[in-house]
């Protein structure tokens, strides 16, 4: 037999089983994230070498189960039934074998060859589990590897495992389902003999009998559509026989096999003492203190991000302070060099954002949730998060938000269902950001007080909180429940962290730049071309009749579609003053604040929206801002003249 | 299904902190329920109430030796036979 010196591996597995983690030891940083083709859904891959073996990678999008529930779903069990990975690596948590079992089971239903990472073994005795791996290999009849990824034990076992594992293609022997099941599933197999499909036989049979409808819709095109009415009708005995939906049924089959298969292999004695990270768990966890304890280390968090940000971003000014001069000294002052000076500039200030802000910022989030605490912020929020048509994990994009709203739009795709991600995402271009942050403070702190600065925030949580209702009110579809497995807390694997910051902030950077340099040499072209003040002029029974503000904030709003702060900034510079309580009321401060804060998402979030949700979502969310903003801003200010 | 069988069944939202039960029928809709059976929470399966958060959930219980939170509107339909 020849040797096959090419081999392919999927990582599937459960959320929080540590599959990122061994994902990170077996590729390291040679790992490319891409997205399935034409999907949102990110493809995480990697090469590596092992004894004279090529090996590609490819990490499986988390998902909890095989049924058709989500788009992460279907495309990891079409990957595994067609595009035939040489092996499937089944990252399993030991210490939550049994419920993880019924994933495994519904893997090894697709009949390629699989080999069980059982990680977390290291964690067995102190929460007094037992498992007789040996026992497990001969059930599943699949090699079962004990695995501690954060220490990397076991990873070269399961490249070993991996490779024997290719070179002997063993006949597949299928766990059996009662009685019953069985019998429809063998007289479903029959009738598919002649089926040219690429997915296993009795995986097609199982998934009839679920009421899968990809499957069934998938039998229908390429076989006949007179098997459908066959699984109907012995879905219909089962049905029968067992009171209740057949897919049910066959879900209960599977746990059932599940916890007979647990009984045999596990063995738990009730641990003596109640471990850390339980006392952790009861506290932040806790129905009043939990609260607390959230708002401390969110605060603490957004303070420390927020300090060492402003460090950082002063430290690369002065670094950048000199640019300008050198680039016309080398360049000349011609027309094409300033614009070419225009796009470095866009890509200076990237610079200025993504390494002051948004790297600690991911990082700070990515430690939350390695070790566990992003799952308890879901939790203490859900009721809250319920009121605005999402669920508690839309938290996440939310605190992101506050950091930059690119990150958060990104992030999304933690949301179950399109509406919910839709929902999330026109939420989070309403949280102000670090940019805005430098507006509302620049402008609204220094010269009206500190208390109509945090106003400012309540009311754009009032905001997001209303129109939260009212989408979710106006959007179709049903809002989704939260079910979310909740991980124990643990020590954060460094690595992982770090890598998943930095493969985050390079997906930053590529969706962003390239609108964002675009945009930036437009409007550039646009200032050096003198056409910015007849815009300007042109946006006047807006900015001046109905906002009451000097004629010239119009520039400053378009400047402020590049990077919000940028308002801030041009406004000392079309003024030649910093001290803008000399050229601004007070009315006119809080009212330039409000419209710099909810009008246009910046073009970078466009980009992501754009990426996330299509063309026609993110356009349709930035002239509803922009509508929104003028509203709400031009409304304010005439009851603010009132009393002022 | 729907209706309380007995008066001792309750609603999982109904039960308290530290309570154990036997699931006896979940009527959530298609795609939550069969969701909930992928992570093993089937009828006749013995959960453990570990925490109900502000105002009545969510709802985090122990069920195969693992913990899950639950929503609270999707608790109120899932029906348990305390023990």
């Amino acid at each position: 037999m020849i040797e096959k010196k090419k081999l392919t591996i999927a990582l599937a597995g459960q959320a929080n089983v540590g599959k990122s983690v061994i994902f990170n030891h077996l590729t390291g940083l040679h790992q490319h994230i891409g997205n399935w083709p034409g999907k949102t859904i990110e493809k995480a891959e990697g090469t590596l070498f092992y004894k004279g073996h090529t090996i590609d990678v490819l990490d499986l999008p988390g998902i909890s189960s095989l049924s058709t529930y989500s788009i992460e779903e279907i495309i990891s069990r079409e990957f595994i039934a067609i595009q035939r990975p040489d092996a499937v690596v089944n990252v399993v948590d030991g210490t939550v074998l049994e419920r993880d079992l019924i994933f495994t089971l519904q893997l090894l239903e697709l009949e390629r060859p699989t080999v069980i990472a059982l990680n977390m073994v290291n964690l067995l005795k102190k929460k007094g589990i037992e498992i007789n791996f040996q026992r497990l290999e001969k059930i599943l009849q699949v090699p079962v590897i004990p695995v501690e990824a954060i220490y990397g034990k076991g990873i070269t076992e399961i490249l070993e495992a991996v490779i024997r594992l290719a070179k002997t293609e063993k006949p597949f022997k299928p766990l059996k389902f009662g009685k019953e099941v069985e019998a429809r599933i063998e007289k479903l197999i029959q009738s598919l003999k002649d089926a040219e499909v690429p997915y296993a036989k009795r995986w097609l049979a199982i998934k009839l009998l679920e009421k899968d409808k990809e499957v069934e819709k998938l039998v229908k095109e390429k076989y006949s559509k007179k098997i459908l009415e066959e699984a109907k009708k012995l879905q219909k005995e089962l049905e029968v026989i067992y009171k209740h939906d057949s897919s049910f049924v066959i879900a209960s089959e599977r746990c059932l096999l599940a916890s007979r298969i647990a009984k045999k292999v596990i063995k738990i004695t009730e641990p003596k003492k109640i471990s850390f990270a339980e006392r952790l768990d009861s506290i932040t966890s806790h129905k009043i203190l939990g609260y607390f304890v959230m708002i401390l280390i969110l605060g603490t968090m957004f303070l420390s991000v927020f300090k060492f940000g402003d460090w950082l971003s002063s430290v690369l000014e002065n670094i950048f302070a000199s640019w300008p001069e050198a680039w016309e000294e080398v360049f000349g002052s011609s027309l094409l060099s300033s614009l070419a000076w225009a796009a470095a500039e866009s890509l200076v200030a990237l610079t200025e954002i993504a390494l002051p802000y948004i790297l600690p910022f991911y990082f700070i989030l990515f430690l939350l949730e390695d070790c566990g605490y992003l799952a308890r912020i879901a939790f203490l929020v859900d009721n809250l998060m319920h009121k605005l048509g999402v669920h508690g994990k839309a938290c996440i994009p939310l605190i992101l938000g506050f950091g930059c709203n690119v990150p958060a739009c990104l992030s999304c795709r933690i949301m179950e269902t399109q509406r919910e991600r839709f929902i999330t995402g026109f939420l989070v271009t309403f949280v102000p950001c670090s940019a805005t942050t430098v507006i509302i403070m620049g402008l609204v702190g220094k010269f009206l007080g500190i208390y109509w600065a945090l106003s400012l925030y309540v009311f754009a949580f009032l905001i997001i909180f209303i129109l939260g209702i009212i989408a979710s009110k106006i959007l179709p579809g049903e809002p989704v429940e939260l079910i979310m497995s909740v991980p124990d807390y643990k020590f954060p694997h460094l690595k992982t962290v770090l890598s998943q910051t930095w493969f985050r902030l390079k997906e930053f950077l590529f969706i962003a730049a390239p609108l964002v340099i675009i945009s930036g040499v437009i409007i550039k072209g646009f200032y050096l071309a003198g056409l910015l003040e007849p815009i300007a002029n042109y946006l006047s029974p807006i900015t001046v009749q109905f906002l009451g503000l000097p004629a010239i904030t119009g520039v400053l709003l378009i400047f402020g579609i590049l990077r919000k702060e940028l308002v801030l900034v041009m406004l000392s510079v079309l003024f030649g003053t910093s001290n803008f309580a000399q050229v601004l009321s007070p009315v006119q401060i809080l009212t330039l604040t409000l419209v710099s804060m909810l009008y246009i998402p910046c073009i970078a979030t466009i980009a992501a929206l754009w990426k996330e949700f299509g063309w026609t979502r993110a356009l349709g969310i930035t002239a509803f801002k922009i509508i929104f903003a003028i509203l709400v801003a031009g409304f304010i200010s005439k009851i603010l003249l009132i009393f002022w | 299904m729907g209706e309380k069988l007995s008066d001792k069944n309750k609603y999982l939202i109904d039960m308290k902190e530290g309570e154990k039960g036997t699931i006896i029928s979940i009527c959530g809709g298609q795609v939550a329920t069969k969701r909930l059976m992928d992570l093993g929470l089937i009828p006749k399966t013995r959960i453990k109430i570990l925490r109900k958060g502000l105002f009545k959930g969510p709802v985090e219980i122990e069920v195969r030796g693992a913990k899950l939170v639950i929503s609270r509107g999707l608790a109120a339909k899932i029906l348990v036979e305390p023990i």
